[in-house]
């Protein structure tokens, strides 16, 4: 047994030019100490099983997406990494002020671009940077949103370069997803590993629902002790409905698609074996451009025709606000840290991954010559569609890339390809380092900002690989902070 | 409740339901197509539960193994148990949040249970039985979880609505097509027969304490139809029925309310005060018809007060 596990550790190699969350040079750093210790006495064999368990956990839970192949549904899970993520306290204490100094300085932004718009006026960010984006909708200029709370839910993603600095690589401030994934991690570590969680002193994650719930009942319009929720899903075949579900079961709200719901005279109401019911708080899963058929897309079945209506007059509230992809477009981006300036007057405490702006010419030239340092990313996609990761990539798909980015430079951005820290994973019978980043999410009520100690880890399973995406062949993993 | 859960719940349900009958008549009719009877043919139970025409069911109704894999695992018939055990998953899906985790989970492993391959592939080259079993017992665990975990409010309401209307109408099929089968002649006293079709809806036991006089097509009518005791009775579903409608009583759904109670009382009295006699001078397919036709109305009208959502 002892050759065994010294073979699970032995064989594990970092990347000198990478900063490795479980190892620094040779030794395992403190935090870690307690699950290698743990790791240490188990065969390969019983960690095998322990992963297979996981499996199985998932599968029984229905925790997992459809593929649509030949007309048949295939059920697949999402790959999980059973090795947690550990975050210092020290850690999670800079990043949730950072986190926390960001999102009320994008929250201002929102406010001020949809009202007096002084941030463009004074100069700071150009207009036709906010009037490009197709995220930004002139539906929601001069109203007032309750509370001036746009952002309710945030999933900003973070990365650590080779010298463990973290950065901004993503402020998601639309629908982020992935929350449950946070919860169910947590649920199977406890099944797979018991005991080891209260022994390593880790902050509990299950709170989070609660908040939630909290914030959206303190958004009603109604006075009323018990105003509707509800959380609106696009359906059963939307890769996140496991979410939605769990989600609504957690809070005890109700789960509508956009046929339960109708309006009349501009009220919100969703249709009930008692007749119409009053709806007061929406936290819709669905994009912006499907909510209403009235104003945006004309043809969405998703969404409620008359809701924007609705929401102006002040009737429902919406969360997350409807427009707020105007402030985590990826080139709105590089002026986060000069809004944080710009409302705060503080400097900004997490830093900025160096963005390229493709339709400034100077910059593009800049980036045109270094193609194989940079990662090339469309400004509105998201889930590692439309990206080039420049280091890997022929010089055919770079000339391609490029003839692409010039028919419409602004939809593009390039920055420097950061190496990602890695962790270790469980990888047929030995820990391997992977590379991973973190999505922390914030929930931000009347009270203010409150961020979960956890968040979700993906984890970049292919050997080398920088793209985390689910989408891409990502996995995720646990994420422990430790209380001490 | 959302209209849209109501109507799922109530079709998850029927369909539960369903596959549980449909699990047992093919456990019980292959134990007797096993048994040396002359002229054992699959003909009613692919009557009662398939879409399939004359010609179709005649093809397969003398081979045991065709026939459990049209109605177990084929993917073409839309009412083997493959099909609407994924229904009743789908329906689940859409509801997650109205039934209980433990239920949920339940259902998400029977589907993975009935699509593992090599487990269904024992119906085929094994003992059909111990699969049979294996799913049945999947099913009595819907039933045990249902009982144990689901909060008695409206959804529980619209679960066992569905579940009584679906066996009230099983229970007048069987019934039906099984006296087609032998032209209605109720003179007929083929012991087999009837035995292994209380089997099939685990009614023989009872039948055996009720009846000292040997097996009698008028007895087999009288448990099946006005047992009010004998939970696949067409009385005891209908009873049923309407205990659990009762619970929906709703100042806001008034006018709904009261068509369905009208309805539902109407069927009721009608099984309730009636006798074999009457029923068999009636004719017995027309009484049997009329009830199935009377319990479809009750769905549609369900249908039109409580679920429209569309």
């Amino acid at each position: 047994m002892q050759t065994q596990t010294s073979e699970l550790l032995n064989n594990y190699n970092v990347d000198p030019r990478t900063w490795d969350e479980m190892y620094s040079s040779s030794t395992v750093r403190e935090q870690y100490k307690g699950v290698v210790d743990f790791l240490r006495q188990m065969s390969i064999e019983e960690l095998s099983k322990k992963e297979e368990l996981a499996k199985r956990l998932f599968m029984s839970q229905g925790i997992t997406f459809t593929v649509y192949s030949s007309g048949e549904g295939i059920e697949k899970i999402f790959p999980f990494d059973i090795i947690p993520r550990i975050i210092t306290a020290a850690e999670w204490t800079y990043i949730e002020e950072g986190i926390r100094q960001r999102l009320k300085a994008l929250n201002l932004f929102l406010k001020d671009v949809y009202n007096n718009q002084f941030i463009l006026k004074d100069g700071v960010v150009p207009f036709e940077m906010v009037y490009s984006c197709p995220h930004f909708l002139r539906e929601m200029h001069g109203f007032p949103v309750p509370h001036d709370i746009y952002v309710h839910i945030a999933g900003i993603d973070l990365i650590r370069d080779h010298d463990g600095t973290f950065y901004i690589l993503e402020d998601n401030l639309r629908t982020p997803s992935g929350v449950s994934y946070m919860l169910e991690n947590r649920e199977i570590t406890k099944r797979i590993f018991p005991d080891l969680i209260p022994k390593n002193n880790v902050r509990t994650v299950t709170e989070y629902p609660n908040i939630l719930h909290r914030n959206l009942v303190s958004l009603s319009p109604r006075q009323t002790a018990h105003p509707n929720i509800v959380l609106l899903t696009p359906g059963i075949y939307n890769s996140a409905y496991f979410e939605h579900t769990t989600l609504a079961r957690l809070m005890g709200v109700e789960l509508v698609e956009g046929r339960d719901l109708v309006i009349d005279n501009h009220r919100v109401y969703m249709k009930t074996t008692a007749g119409l019911q009053p709806v007061d708080v929406i936290y819709r899963r669905v994009d912006d451009h499907f909510l209403d058929p009235l104003v945006f897309q004309p043809d969405s079945m998703l969404g409620v025709a008359g809701l924007m209506s609705a929401y102006r007059k002040g009737n429902v509230a919406i969360v997350n606000a409807v427009g707020n992809g105007v402030a985590d477009d990826k080139a709105i981006y590089t002026y986060v840290p000069a809004m944080i300036r710009y409302y705060l007057n503080e400097e900004p405490i997490l830093k900025n991954v160096p963005t390229y702006q493709l339709g400034n010419p100077d910059e593009r030239e800049h980036v045109f010559g270094n193609m194989h340092q940079m990662v090339i990313k469309k400004t509105n996609e998201s889930g590692g569609y439309g990206m080039l990761m420049g280091h890997t990539a022929t010089e055919e798909e770079i000339d391609r890339c490029k003839v692409e980015i010039l028919k419409d430079p602004r939809q593009y951005i390039a920055q420097p390809i950061i190496s990602l820290s890695s962790a270790p994973c469980y990888m047929n019978g030995r820990l391997a380092p992977r590379r991973v980043d973190l999505r922390p999410y914030a929930l931000c009520g009347p009270e203010g900002i409150q961020i979960v100690p956890g968040g979700l880890t993906r984890v970049a399973l292919r050997e080398g690989s920088l793209v985390v995406n689910s989408s891409q062949g990502g996995g995720s993993k646990d994420t422990w902070v430790l209380a001490v | 409740m959302l209209s849209r859960v109501a109507d799922s719940l109530y079709w998850m349900s029927r369909y539960m339901e369903r596959t549980d009958g449909i699990l047992r008549m093919l456990r019980i009719n292959y134990a007797s197509s096993q048994d040396d009877i002359h002229e054992f043919s699959w003909k009613p139970v692919l009557r009662i539960f398939t879409y399939l025409d004359e010609e179709g069911a005649a093809a397969i109704s003398r081979d045991t193994r065709a026939v459990l894999q049209y109605m177990v695992t084929d993917k073409e018939n839309s009412n083997s148990v493959l099909n609407i055990v994924t229904h009743a998953r789908e329906n689940a899906r859409g509801v997650q949040d109205h039934i209980t985790k433990e239920l949920w989970q339940c259902l998400n492993d029977f589907y993975h249970t009935i699509r593992d391959e090599q487990l269904v592939r024992g119906l085929h080259t094994d003992d059909p039985v111990s699969i049979l079993d294996v799913l049945i017992r999947q099913g009595l665990l819907y039933y045990g979880i249902t009982d144990i975990t689901m909060a008695r409010g409206e959804g529980y309401a619209f679960l066992n609505i569905g579940k009584f209307i679906e066996r009230g109408v099983q229970a007048a099929d069987i019934l039906d097509i099984k006296f087609s089968d032998l032209e209605y002649d109720l003179t007929r006293t083929d012991t087999t027969y009837w035995k292994y079709l209380l089997l099939s809806i685990s009614g023989f036991e009872l039948y055996l304490k009720t009846y000292r006089t040997g097996f009698d097509a008028r007895n087999v009518v009288e448990q099946i139809v006005l047992n009010p005791d004998f939970p696949r009775s067409i009385l005891y579903s209908v009873n049923r029925l309407q205990l659990h409608f009762q619970r929906l009583k709703d100042e806001l759904n008034r006018e709904g309310y009261q068509k369905l109670d009208f309805m539902i009382g109407k069927i009721q009295s009608r099984v309730r005060y009636t006798t074999v006699d009457s029923i068999l001078q009636e004719g017995l397919h027309g009484f049997l018809k009329s009830v199935k036709d009377d319990l479809y109305e009750v769905g549609t009208a369900f249908n039109h007060h409580y679920f429209a959502y569309l």
